[in-house]
């Protein structure tokens, strides 16, 4: 199977010109040596917080930025060589995305579909969705609220049924209603075999419609997992109510962090569950709570560090770069 | 070029094509109006006798090479005075500027560019639309002096055959000076930095020929200025000299050829 998006080495520097090398005076390497590849028909998360380079990737796999090294190929072509071909068969929503703002809501979508040479083959059925009524897109842009201009982003970037979807922070703005609405659409996409990235600083969207994740952090990638596969690997948390004596947990396999005090035990989860409900099986339980890991969590460890140092200064902003 | 592109950047500047049209157009009638009253009232006398005992400098007359008493003089000066550069440049310096720094600022042209449209496609475009509009902003003019000159019972003091070439001279102009102004767009990340650079450029220019033509000390700069190059009044009178109709058309391929070079190898920075 082609992989719809493949980079490898992509790194991106500002503010030089020739190859100096990283770390010189006035350079920024937005982006280092990634390398990922996003398989067709799969919704991919990419998160990182503001300013970590996800929206330099993005702009790098679109062409509007040229790579310093390394190459990324979308739908099997080069994007310094072919981004003609690729972005007539992809649709992207940017974040915070700016609209004409004198056009009438349908006048833009059909001028922005025009140029695709493409007809809006989904475009009905996602204003349906997204509530955008004829009435609605008959308005003029400069009215619309934040959250109608971010679903006027969605329409336009999926209408004309691309191949891919580029989605930078796609529920910026969205109330929750609205917000299920997409999670509704991106799963139909999927379910016809659409490959979508998602870039997103939110957790629990990306923990919900996607399948695969990468984490990147200050430019470079920190991980690239499937989601289940991250959740399994975090641990979770126990809690545990007793009217009887607390049950041996020293040793069990995948436990860790045992606290027992008057009647509670609490610990932490990690991996196979069986060990852990063997071990207390015939204890006298009152209650037993296994809260699952989320996405958070693993997402937290891999910025431990900027948190400590924001911690040690407070007011410095994590991240940095483009 | 991209049709689709083109005709909606056209769409996009009807009204102001409309109001600066209608300005331009006033603006024409005006100076065989001026030239008429001059000429036909005792009061137009007394401003010649005026002029011409030296108590103001012959300059104040034949500004920029025009001239108050006759129709192709005061025509000249109608197509090289500054409110007529003004307006003009509405279209040749004010549009083209916001064309891609304006919208890039904005985020509109990563809307725009994330469709299969090459940068290239893209800039002829803007390019396309500039011509288009600069061209029927003149025309505007144009047909303003001419239908004052018919209502005035001047026209047959005009060589019609001389006006075509007046009309594409003072578009290739303001080409060349919008192409300056749209490579300086391509070239820039911010509106600001884009309309500093072509603003100065133009007054610098503006200025020189100005300078040039009521200090003669300083007409040594007019071959420096780009307004040098045409020269309404030589046109009219079928004495124009071809070769600032391609010295324009020369500077515009050359900016031109350089926007097409540098726009398609710059990093568009996220919008702001």
């Amino acid at each position: 199977m082609t992989a719809a998006i493949a980079t490898e080495g992509l790194t991106k520097r500002y503010g030089h010109r020739g190859p100096h090398p990283p770390g010189a005076g006035g350079v920024i390497e937005a982006l280092t040596d990634l390398s990922i590849e996003v398989r067709e028909g799969e919704v991919f998360g990419f998160l990182g917080p503001n300013g970590s380079g996800k929206t330099t990737m993005i702009r790098l796999l679109l062409g509007y930025l040229h790579p310093s090294a390394g190459r990324a190929r979308v739908l099997g072509l080069d994007t310094e060589h072919d981004g003609l071909a690729i972005r007539s068969r992809v649709g992207y929503l940017p974040g915070g995305i700016a609209l004409y703002d004198t056009m009438n809501g349908l006048d833009l979508l059909d001028y922005l579909c025009r140029l695709y040479r493409r007809p809006p083959a989904r475009r009905a059925a996602l204003a349906d969705r997204l509530e955008m009524s004829a009435a609605t897109l008959r308005r003029p842009v400069r009215d619309y609220s934040r959250g109608m201009r971010q679903k006027m982003g969605v329409i336009q970037a999926l209408q004309h049924d691309p191949e891919l979807a580029i989605l930078d922070e796609p529920t910026e703005g969205l109330d929750p209603l609205m917000q299920r609405a997409f999670y509704d659409i991106l799963a139909e996409l999927k379910h016809e075999g659409r490959t979508i990235f998602l870039s997103s600083h939110i957790l629990s969207e990306v923990e919900r419609v996607c399948d695969r994740v990468a984490i990147i952090r200050h430019g470079r990638l920190v991980a690239l997992q499937e989601i289940g596969e991250l959740l399994d690997s975090r641990k979770r948390h126990v809690e545990m109510r007793l009217t009887g004596p607390a049950p041996s947990l020293a040793g069990v396999p995948g436990v860790s962090g045992i606290h027992v005090t008057d009647g509670l035990v609490t610990c932490q989860l990690e991996g196979d569950v069986r060990p852990f409900l063997a071990a207390i099986d015939g204890a006298a339980i009152r209650d037993l709570t296994i809260e699952p890991a989320h996405l958070e969590e693993a997402f937290l460890e891999y910025y431990a560090e900027d948190l400590d140092l924001a911690d040690a200064s407070p007011g410095r902003a994590a991240g940095g770069g483009a | 070029m991209d049709r689709v592109l083109f005709i909606r950047t056209l769409q996009a500047q009807r009204s102001k094509l409309l109001i600066v049209a209608v300005a331009l157009g006033i603006w024409g009638v005006l100076m065989p109006l001026i030239y008429a009253q001059l000429i036909d009232t005792p009061l137009g006398a007394r401003f010649k006798e005026m002029i011409d005992s030296g108590l103001f400098p012959a300059q104040f007359a034949q500004f920029g090479g025009g001239n108050l008493f006759t129709l192709p003089g005061s025509i000249a000066l109608g197509f090289i005075h500054p409110i007529f550069v003004a307006i003009v440049c509405v279209f040749a310096i004010g549009f083209t500027v916001a064309a891609v720094a304006g919208e890039r600022q904005r985020g509109t042209l990563e809307v725009v560019l994330a469709r299969p449209i090459s940068r290239r496609k893209a800039y002829g475009s803007l390019l396309g639309a500039t011509i288009v509009l600069v061209g029927l902003a003149i025309l505007a003019m144009v047909a303003g002096t001419l239908a004052s000159s018919a209502v005035f019972g001047k026209l047959d003091e005009l060589d019609l055959g001389q006006v075509p070439l007046l009309w594409l001279n003072t578009v290739l102009l303001y080409i060349a000076l919008g192409s300056v102004a749209l490579a300086a767009s391509v070239s820039f990340d911010r509106l600001a930095q884009a309309l500093g650079i072509t603003l100065g450029f133009a007054l610098v220019s503006y200025f020189f020929q100005i300078l040039g033509s009521l200090w003669p000390d300083a007409e040594p700069l007019q071959p420096f200025s780009l307004f040098h190059y045409l020269d309404p009044a030589a046109i009219l009178d079928g004495t124009g000299d071809p070769f600032d109709l391609v010295l324009l058309a020369l500077v515009t391929l050359l900016v031109v050829g350089w926007a097409l070079v540098v726009f398609p190898r710059r990093d568009l920075a996220a919008p702001s």
